[in-house]
């Protein structure tokens, strides 16, 4: 219920020449699930305990409501940060911790015990109010640091690597409870992730951090289908650039003349196709078909990765491994890179 | 060569030096002070020595005074460390340089830590003849007596100066390996500062609070060269009295001096009781 | 936590962290100002005349002084290589390994490291009266082990209790035997916690003041006795320079491991005994 406005934000810890965060502007409009996605090290944590107000920025503001509140204490901000190692109070039990902020609210007893109780039932652990946390399970830990957050009726949540520590098949579970609760709330969420995978999964939008910098801010799938450069490209598992110049119809580079989607610049630039777009053994006919012939064959198991030659250009692809079933090295396909899934980076 | 055997070997030495010399001489002081002691022919134990001790009044003053002289210092020792931790766990210009000069006085000793108390508080000390510049005091003895004192001051500031550090260390470096991060966890939550530090850091802190304030009390209780150096004449702080008993040239007052050395070493092992069970429950929670 | 604060409360933090750094210094000013005294008479706050006499009194030879600086030294020694050799077997099986009694055992070492040295010494004393340890430099190194043993002994269980077993078996399985495993592997390994908690027990005997005058009978004259005679007896001076010899180690040991020095290290915990 709050729109999160953040405006030129820099941090320098003391001591340190370089910014840990350096002139970051990003919108995250009410009710929304933003992720912060970046490499360790990249300012995310700083960013996230400015908005909390557990850290003061060296410039810049952050606005809620259109409202500066970097005036304003940790505890009045509305703004509840679960941190990735969930930091349960390990003095208190799992009751006593979900029904902390209320207890620093002075609400009555007897409204935190009902409270805590709702919210138990909420994160599907309704009997596990009197044990300590560190007879829990991180994925049980994680929750209760969840119904913890959610009790107080935040009004910008923000989560620090919410799935990084859990399991495979918890992170779906938890994914789910995540956004269920999140949108049944209604709560301007933002979390951090240094892995893009989690970042797609679980966010509305995506703000990749490089460099203490922000690169590009959207939809997930506009940072596979659009990236704004190379490094973009590849923290997205781009691995396929031909240098080259676009005449904003067709790109010229050593992989021959390419026909390009709409809404290409004219000028030279990168292109870039992701491998699992590269179709291998097309028709002739299909646009932008190519011969190329085949270098390596990787089995991974559910895909095969098939390294390409083409001219003086390689090309990674990956197939159905039911498809290149009978490709050996040292054939020679033709492979088929629709226009709809080239891009051209600036460079 | 199996694992009980090895141990037992690895352990052997040390246990039977502790054995021996701490064991042995608890022992021998809890015989002689129930007057058995079988090799110069005392074969019959009896409670003479209790019931002297007991019905002394100098004794009764002299515990005590000692009890208020541990109980004072270690907790406005503790308080104060606590205080100078959350001081010094910041990160600061300069902070190496007082991290150094607040451990100083870790590594000197008591007795020294009390001479400089008496050339600092006695009546003709540094603190008196300030008084005499700024025109406070005209003479010596206008000067508040602080050492040589019935209420003990000397004895409980050296104490203060002393532990202070001493607790002060330990509490830091458990805020440090705790971090900030409970803290802004409680305060996100809706904490005030206060709150965060009553209701999150000082239960996280308090088993290292207490473990160091029981080895300062029982230091406290039992140190002889520093109420020795500060203390009044009148009443004796009770290792003073027990040691004064036992280099009487009467004899037969060792027996009550080996009482008031049981009586301080019963009051040790309560310490270390209450320091035991108190460790165990939180290990079993 | 927050970074911006108002400017009273900084000041206010400031003002009380110099008051506390003052506070801990303060004692050792006049001791030091007393060495380099020649009379220093109320209402004086500084001497009106300076000289060196305490300090010449002290270094030389009829005092002394340097004989009872020897002494001391040499008994702490002894203790803290006793300790030493002592403490890394028991260490080690108190860190390495679970074993039935292992509660019982650690109390038993715990205990000296609470109980008062007056509370054993009184019966001690009466024992080696009848050893003839009494009044000799031997027993004073002796009865020193019970505050430097147990204390050396929890240093080196945490020490052991981080090492990993493993390496020795890696050696001995390229070939070297359990003297050269012991020497080349597990000693080097052990070795910081050998020096920081070597480096304490030593100021710890080096404090110890009741046990040496009790079990030493006057005999067997250290510098705290010694520090101890002056101060009663008013050499205001000779005590100073006394005062500052005595804790020159210690200022050089804390120089030497302020790095290592955290109250997470065991080696704090004798602190409390010095």
């Amino acid at each position: 219920m709050t729109h999160v406005s953040i405006r030129e934000l820099t941090k320098v810890y003391p001591g340190s020449a370089d910014p840990a965060l350096d002139g970051l502007s990003l919108e995250i409009p009410t009710g929304e699930l933003t992720a912060l996605l970046g490499p360790s090290g990249c300012g995310k944590t700083t960013t996230m305990k400015m908005i909390a107000g557990l850290l003061a920025p060296t410039s810049g503001d952050i606005h809620f409501d259109g409202r500066s509140v970097l005036s304003e204490k940790p505890e009045h901000r509305g703004v509840v940060m679960v941190f990735q190692n969930y930091l349960l109070f390990p003095h208190m039990n799992v009751a006593d911790n979900v029904g902390f902020g209320l207890k620093m609210r002075k609400v009555p007893k007897q409204e935190i015990d009902h409270r805590v109780k709702e919210m138990l039932e909420l994160v599907k652990l309704p009997d596990l109010g009197d044990r300590q946390p560190s007879a829990l399970s991180g994925g049980q830990q994680q929750r209760v640091a969840l119904a913890r957050a959610l009790i107080v009726q935040p009004n910008v949540l923000l989560l620090d690597e919410p799935l990084s520590n859990l399991d495979a098949h918890l992170r779906f579970e938890m994914r789910d409870l995540i956004r269920g609760l999140q949108q049944e709330m209604g709560i301007t969420t933002i979390f951090v992730t240094h892995d893009q995978e989690e970042a797609v999964v679980l966010a509305d939008k995506v703000a990749l951090i490089l460099d203490g910098r922000l690169k590009q801010y959207g939809p997930a799938d506009v940072f596979y289908k659009r990236p704004v450069d190379e490094a973009t490209a590849r923290f997205f598992g781009g691995q396929n650039f031909a240098s080259g110049t676009s005449d904003g119809s067709v790109f010229k580079s050593g992989l021959g003349q390419l026909k390009l989607p709409d809404g290409v610049n004219p000028g030279p630039g990168k292109l870039t196709v992701r491998p699992e777009n590269i179709r291998i053994n097309a028709g002739e006919n299909m646009q932008n078909s190519l011969q190329a012939v085949v270098t390596e064959r990787v089995f991974l198991g559910t895909q095969t990765l098939v390294k390409l030659q083409v001219g003086n250009e390689k090309l990674d692809a990956i197939a159905n491994p039911n498809e290149v079933e009978n490709i050996s090295v040292g054939d020679s396909v033709t492979i088929s890179l629709p226009p709809s899934s080239l891009w051209v980076l600036s460079t | 060569m199996s694992d009980r055997l090895k141990i037992a070997l690895l352990l052997a030495p040390a246990l039977s030096i502790i054995g021996v010399l701490f064991f042995g001489g608890l022992l021998i002081g809890l015989m002689r002070s129930f007057n058995y002691m079988p090799v110069i022919g005392l074969t019959e134990p009896d409670l003479s020595a209790y019931i002297a001790v007991f019905t002394s009044r100098e004794f009764y003053l002299s515990f005590l005074l000692t009890f208020h002289i541990a109980f004072t210092s270690t907790v406005i020792s503790s308080i104060l460390a606590i205080g100078s931790a959350l001081l010094l766990r910041r990160t600061f210009v300069g902070r190496s340089l007082i991290n150094f000069l607040f451990q100083l006085n870790l590594t000197v000793p008591h007795l020294v830590g009390a001479i400089g108390m008496l050339y600092l508080f006695s009546q003709s000390g540094s603190f008196a003849r300030l008084g005499a510049e700024w025109n406070l005091i005209a003479k010596p003895s206008d000067f508040p007596a602080l050492v040589f004192d019935p209420y003990a001051i000397g004895i409980i500031l050296q104490y203060i100066w002393k532990e202070v550090p001493f607790i002060g260390v330990i509490v830091l470096a458990n805020m440090q390996s705790l971090g900030e991060d409970y803290e802004s966890v409680a305060r996100s939550l809706g904490a005030s500062k206060w709150q965060a530090f009553i209701h999150v850091l000082m239960p996280l802190i308090f088993p290292g609070v207490l473990s160091a304030s029981i080895i300062v009390f029982a230091f406290t209780f039992g140190a002889y060269e520093i109420p020795a150096i500060l203390g009044a004449s009148y009443p004796k702080a009770l290792p003073v009295l027990a040691y004064q008993k036992y280099t009487d040239v009467d004899l037969a007052a060792r027996p009550e001096a080996m009482a008031m050395a049981i009586v301080i070493a019963a009051l040790s092992a309560l310490m270390i009781y209450f320091y035991v069970r108190y460790m165990r429950r939180r290990i079993r929670s | 936590m927050v970074g911006k604060e108002s400017f009273s409360i900084r000041s206010i933090r400031v003002l009380s962290g110099a008051v506390l750094i003052t506070w801990l210094i303060l004692p050792l000013v006049p001791l030091a100002i007393w060495s380099f005294a020649k009379g220093w008479f109320f209402p004086d706050l500084l001497p009106k005349r300076w000289s060196l006499q305490a300090w010449e009194y002290a270094l030389s030879d009829l005092s002394g002084v340097m004989d009872s600086l020897w002494l001391t030294v040499w008994i702490s020694i002894a203790a803290t290589a006793l300790s030493i050799l002592v403490g890394i077997p028991a260490g080690r099986a108190l860190g390495m390994y679970k074993f039935r009694g292992k509660e019982l055992v650690e109390l038993l070492i715990l205990a000296p490291t609470i109980v008062p040295g007056i509370a054993v010494v009184l019966g001690i004393h009466s024992v080696f009266i009848s050893m003839g340890l009494n009044n000799t430099i031997n027993g004073v190194i002796l009865v020193h082990l019970i505050p430097t043993l147990p204390y050396m002994i929890l240093v080196m269980a945490g020490i052991f209790a981080n090492y990993d077993p493993s390496f020795e078996a890696q050696a001995r399985s390229l070939g070297a035997s359990s003297a050269q495993t012991f020497w080349y592997v597990t000693l080097p390994a052990i070795m910081p916690g050998i020096i920081v908690g070597g480096l304490f027990a030593f100021l710890v005997s080096w404090s110890q003041y009741i046990l040496t005058l009790l079990i030493g009978g006057g005999r067997v004259v250290t510098l705290p006795l010694l520090l101890f005679n002056f101060a009663t007896s008013g050499r205001n001076d000779i005590t100073g320079a006394i005062g500052m010899i005595y804790i020159l180690p210690g200022v050089i040991i804390l120089l030497l491991t302020a790095k290592h020095l955290s109250g997470r290290n065991g080696a704090v915990g004798g602190f409390g005994r010095i």
